[in-house]
């Protein structure tokens, strides 16, 4: 480069490394001025604008450079990040191949295409690839690349069962023949280790890893000892692996439960190796398991408060040896519980430890109860944990029997009375630190909720709420008080006090695909968008942000462990990159924005054309749930259901079937009102189209797939969604025909898009050319239009039976999120009728089409759905205005009687949370009434 | 009771009881992979018998010389994992491993000057303060002591390749550079 071109281009790396890219792309267009072809300035000013969010201008600039077929290093890196901000993986392998097969000397090129090909998942390119570059180099590095990618071909789902023999024994070829040895380091031996696994070859695999330096090897690496773990159980070499770990947990003091689990399988193997053991295999086993116990005893004793594996192990060991009829001691298991809580009652973990071998019943159970009891105390902050432990482990066993509202009653007020009085022992601790007693309030919580499960009372909530918000006030860093809060906040119709305590848990990053559901299941039920509030709208963007990192990000760290031959993270990270961006939560959440942009926008082309491309790809997602519900604290007893399950909002939990049922009835509403076929579609995209999963449903044609109604899926919505869903089908199946009759040619669409191409500055929709035989959209039919019928019974009778069902609840419970739940279905039922109608709108449409029956048709259904919305809308009003008036906050107050009861516990306090409550189910009562109007009136 | 294992990609959706607590960061995924990509062997977490994770050690290996050693990035455990030993059995491997495999000199990390407890951990450890280096950190957003909040303690412990224990120094606390005097 000269030096006077690099002082012209130096500027422009300056401007985009420090994200100026405004200034990168004047920077650029002052060089362009005088060398128009310069194809490194026009890179970079193609990566300018793709940071900018100019696609469209940066596309034209992108294929030009394509079309220049480069080979020079920076312009291949500034388009390798132009091409992966696009998506447009495909043309990055063109591009990269073109230059190496133009260099087929450069090893930067080689690696780069293998690389470009290991970023989509090209094992098949990628492998040959190495190969070449294995030959021409001699690198053992590439021969690795090359086994690998060999290997990732043959897991592939998308590899013939037949081919996978063969591509594993060419993988073990290669590595076999090379000069050095797999164990020259950790993971070259992972991978050849692998390879063997694979192919079954478990002996030659265990050999190499019991070498001296295998073994060593192992000690160091955990992925290859695991490895080794695996294939001792593949072999069945139990009760040896079973003497080796003893060995290791008596005489090395290694404490990883690992080899307390293979210590255990060892000892009941007799008797879990065959389908019917034989008395000699159970006799055999006891003496196992008793010299087992004794071994356990002793490491217990030695170790004390230090470790607890031991004493857990013989817990367990105990329970399978029940498991499997060679238990030899009736209360073994009891006194194994006592002398493990005496030990560690004072650990929190204490209670999730033992919940698993404490499902005692009969005598057992009393005894151990009365053993619980005699070790209450709440004495000294060194008791505190203990009576945690004690009140958790007692609530754990309590039978249904016990679960009176009498009775429960009477236990929570002992745990407010218990929290109360524990306070003070962490009154010094920083306000960092969380509080000692808060798992007494927890306790609280949860069983004022079960009260109202229960009684069906919901003032029980309102004490729940009131205990929980004191203890959150005393413990800012408790998230789990947060989580009970934010479910507990649903429940009671105040979304605005869950989403701010959901804010405060500082969730980010990765966490937002696991706990967003937390606040956006049902989004749409609490949202003001038809207001023009935005903020669960952009929660959902907020939280989206992850998978836009991860299709740009994660790729580059597959292609990082290979240059550092790390082999062992790279099918991880694969598989971390498929489940992040096949997430269900990601299209739970993107369903909730398009039902929430809808009642917020107008409903026009662009709207319908982008929403149904991107919901079409969805449908072809094979998901992975990767919400967490673990987190939410369970304190209820094992014989209810637990905390998470009494409070899904709704009672049922949106999963891939409730997902598949809104696909289907939003790709089919905008399928009806686009003008979009899939050949033209196809002209429209600008990355490459997503591989479809190898679900065979994949297969089937689209339209069949969206009509298939499958129990499975109809069991995930609630009632009312089950009724929006029928009358939607119904809706769509009485106007396709007059859709599909009305629908302009594609070739009409074609020439449209065409005529928009060249009024732009970019030309973004590449292939497009006009067909020959354009015309104005107004060609003529051949066929006679389809006979206008009736609107079926469905969809005329639908919005009448929502006033009945929304009439009930608002005359009965007036449970706050079924009215919003039912407000919130009957005004979609609307927006779809909006969106499969626009097309008719205009009367030249009607007119030309002879389609004049329709107009009386939709206008039935019209008035019959704003009368109903309308009343529904005023109806919420009404209910909103009563619900912060004084007489429901002192209900409030006065439900939560108990938390105040004997204690402390201030009247003001309980005051500020009725307040908060009560206003807030206010807002979100107004709001969705008054958006319903703002609907209608948009949509008049 | 814990299972000692590889960290893998797939952990990052099931952290979240270690994570949501006020001490533990939630970095970019870019982080994560970044450290798995390279030093896998210093990256591992402890599970417990039901699955759920209980804590963490996220590490690497790096410098020159007679500066080449382990570092701890990350360590955290669950708070009601906490005090099971836990955290000293991811310390201890994390030194196992810079020992055995890296060879380094020294295992070194750094601690806000604020978190007692994870200062008198490492102290109970065998490590001392090296250095006090300058607004290490972004503030906690809790307004208080808010220079020791920033500050972070460069703390060091020698391996078996230092017996002569040069890569530490007993006046470490009074030994106070910027935050760019560092890597
Ligand atoms: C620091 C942390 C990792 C310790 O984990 P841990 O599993 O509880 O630690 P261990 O049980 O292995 O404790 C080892 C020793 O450290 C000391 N220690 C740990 N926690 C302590 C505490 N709260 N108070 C006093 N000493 C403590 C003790 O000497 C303990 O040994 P002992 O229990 O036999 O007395 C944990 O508290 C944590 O995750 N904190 C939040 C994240 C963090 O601060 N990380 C460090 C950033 S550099």
């Amino acid at each position: 480069m000269s030096s006077t071109l690099d002082r012209q281009i130096r500027p422009i790396y300056d401007a985009l490394e420090t994200g100026s890219n405004k200034s990168a792309v004047l920077a650029c267009n002052k060089v362009l001025k005088k060398q128009p072809n310069n194809v490194l300035v026009k890179a970079l000013k193609a990566l300018a604008l793709v940071k900018l969010q100019k696609v469209e201008e940066s596309l034209v600039l992108c294929d030009e450079v394509l079309a220049s077929k480069p080979v020079d290093d920076g312009v291949l890196t500034a388009m390798m990040h132009v091409l992966r901000g696009l998506g447009r993986h495909n043309d990055m392998i063109a591009m990269f191949e073109n230059a190496y097969k133009q260099q087929p000397t450069s090893e930067e090129l080689g690696q780069q295409t293998f690389l470009a090909n290991v970023r989509v998942g090209n094992w098949k390119s990628a492998q040959q690839i190495a190969t070449k570059m294995n030959k021409q180099l001699r690198e053992d590095r590439f021969l690795y690349w090359s086994v690998f990618s060999t290997l990732l071909q043959a897991n592939d789902p998308s590899t013939p069962p037949e081919l996978q023999p063969v591509l594993l024994k060419l993988a073990q070829r290669l590595i076999e023949t090379t000069s050095v040895p797999s164990y020259s380091s950790p993971d070259r031996l992972y991978v050849h280790i692998l390879v063997l696994r694979e192919l079954k070859l478990y002996d030659e695999a265990l050999a190499l890893l019991t070498t001296e330096i295998g073994q060593a090897i192992c000690e160091t690496s955990l992925v290859c000892e695991e490895l080794r773990r695996d294939l001792i159980h593949l072999k069945g070499l139990i009760k040896e692996e079973g003497d080796r770990a003893e060995q290791r947990i008596v005489e090395k003091k290694d404490r990883n439960w690992l080899e307390f689990i293979s210590l255990l399988d060892a000892a009941l193997w007799d008797v879990t190796s065959v389908p019917e053991p034989s008395d000699e295999a159970k006799a055999a086993a006891k003496e196992r398991i008793k010299h087992t116990q004794e071994v356990l005893a002793k490491v217990a004793e030695e170790d004390g408060l230090k470790d607890r594996s031991a004493a857990l192990a013989s817990l367990d060991l105990e329970k399978r040896a029940r498991a499997q009829d060679v238990s030899t001691d009736p209360s073994l298991a009891r006194t194994l519980a006592e002398n493990y809580f005496s030990k560690f009652s004072s650990k929190a973990c204490c209670y999730e430890d033992l919940q698993p071998y404490v499902l005692f019943e009969g005598d057992e159970l009393a005894k151990w109860t009365s053993f619980l009891e005699s070790q209450r105390s709440f004495e000294t902050l060194a008791d505190l944990q203990r009576g945690i432990n004690v009140l958790k482990l007692l609530r754990w066993n309590l039978t249904t029997d016990e679960l009176t509202p009498e009775l429960e009653l009477a236990r929570a007020k002992d745990y407010v009375k218990e929290y109360l009085a524990a306070l003070p022992f962490g009154k010094s601790l920083p306000d960092t630190e969380l509080q000692p007693a808060d798992d007494l309030a927890l306790l609280a919580g949860e069983t004022y909720v079960n009260l109202w499960k229960l009684t069906n009372d919901q003032s029980h909530l309102f004490s729940a709420a009131s205990i929980l918000e004191y203890a959150s006030a005393r413990s800012k860093q408790s998230y789990r008080i947060r989580l009970l809060l934010i479910r507990i906040y649903h429940l009671l119709g105040a979304p605005s006090l869950a989403l701010e305590h959901y804010r405060l848990m500082n969730v980010k990053q990765v966490q937002t695909d696991t706990l967003s559901h937390l606040v956006l299941t049902r989004a749409a039920t609490f949202s003001l968008s038809a207001l023009g509030d935005i903020t669960y709208l952009s929660e959902c963007m907020d939280s989206s942000q992850i998978y836009m990192s991860n299709s740009q990000e994660t790729s580059e760290f597959i292609s990082r462990a290979f240059q550092m031959e790390k082999y062992s993270q790279i099918e991880d990270i694969i598989v971390f990159e498929d489940r992040l961006d096949n997430s269900l939560q990601r299209d739970l959440m993107k369903i909730e924005h398009v039902r929430m942009r809808l009642a917020h926008e107008q409903i026009n082309a662009d709207l319908v054309d982008m929403e149904l491309i991107e919901l079409k790809f969805i449908f072809d997602r094979l998901h992975h749930d990767n919400r967490d519900f673990s987190i939410i604290p369970n304190y209820q007893p094992h014989s209810i259901p637990s905390f998470n399950e009494q409070t899904l909002p709704f009672g049922k939990i949106p999963g891939i079937g409730w997902l598949t049922v809104f696909l289907k009835i939003y790709i089919k509403a905008f399928q009806l009102a686009s003008d979009l076929v899939e050949s033209v579609e196809d002209k429209l995209l600008i990355g490459d189209r997503p591989k479809p999963s190898n679900d065979p449903e994949n297969k089937i044609p689209l339209n069949e797939r969206l009509a298939k109604k499958k129990e499975e899926e109809m069991e995930e919505l609630t009632p009312d969604e089950l009724a929006f869903y029928e009358f939607a089908s119904a809706l769509s199946e009485w106007l396709a025909p007059y859709h599909d009759y009305a629908r302009p040619p594609p070739s009409a669409l074609l020439a449209e898009a065409a005529k928009q191409n060249e009024l732009k500055p970019g030309h973004p929709l590449r292939n497009i050319t006009p067909p020959p035989d354009a015309t104005n959209g107004s060609s003529k039919k051949d066929e006679e239009p389809p006979t206008v019928k009736e609107a079926p019974e469905v969809v005329s009778k639908f919005f009448e039976e929502m006033r009945t069902r929304f009439k009930a609840v608002a005359e009965g419970s007036q449970e706050p999120t079924e009215l919003l739940h039912l407000a919130t279905l009957t005004q979609e039922a609307f927006l779809v009728f909006t969106i499969e109608t626009v097309r008719f709108k205009p009367a030249s449409v009607i007119k030309q089409n002879k389609l004049n029956g329709l107009t009386p048709a939709f206008k039935e259904v019209r008035t019959k759905a704003v009368e109903v919305l309308t009343e529904i809308s005023n109806e919420l009003i009404k209910i909103a205005e009563q619900s912060a008036t004084r007489e429901k906050r002192d209900a409030f107050i006065a439900a939560s009687k108990d938390v105040q009861a004997e204690s402390g516990f201030d009247h003001d306090f309980v005051l500020g949370v009725a307040r908060k409550t009560t206003d807030a189910k206010k807002h979100v009562l107004e709001g969705v009434g008054k958006g319903i109007q703002k609907v209608l009136k948009n949509h008049a | 009771m814990s299972i000692l294992r590889p960290f893998r990609a797939t952990d990052l959706f099931r952290f979240n009881n270690i994570n949501l607590d006020i001490w533990t960061e939630t970095y970019g995924i870019t982080f994560y992979f970044s450290y798995l990509s390279r030093w896998p062997d210093l990256c591992c977490v402890q599970e417990a018998q039901d699955g759920k994770l209980m804590g963490y050690i996220l590490g690497k290996a790096e410098g020159l010389g007679t500066e080449w050693h382990g570092h701890v990035t990350a360590v955290t455990v669950a708070p009601e994992y906490r005090r099971l030993g836990i955290g000293k059995k991811l310390i201890d491997l994390l030194e196992f491993v810079s020992d055995e495999k890296y060879k380094g000199y020294f295992v070194d990390l750094y601690v806000r000057c604020t978190n007692e407890v994870a200062i008198k951990m490492y102290e109970n450890f065998g490590y001392s303060v090296f250095r006090r280096v300058r607004e290490y950190y972004g503030s906690l957003g809790m307004g208080r002591d808010s220079k020791d909040e920033e500050d972070a303690f460069d703390m060091r412990k020698p391996l078996s390749r230092d017996p002569g224990r040069r890569s530490v120094r007993s006046n470490g606390r009074e030994i106070i550079v910027g935050v760019h005097d560092v890597s």
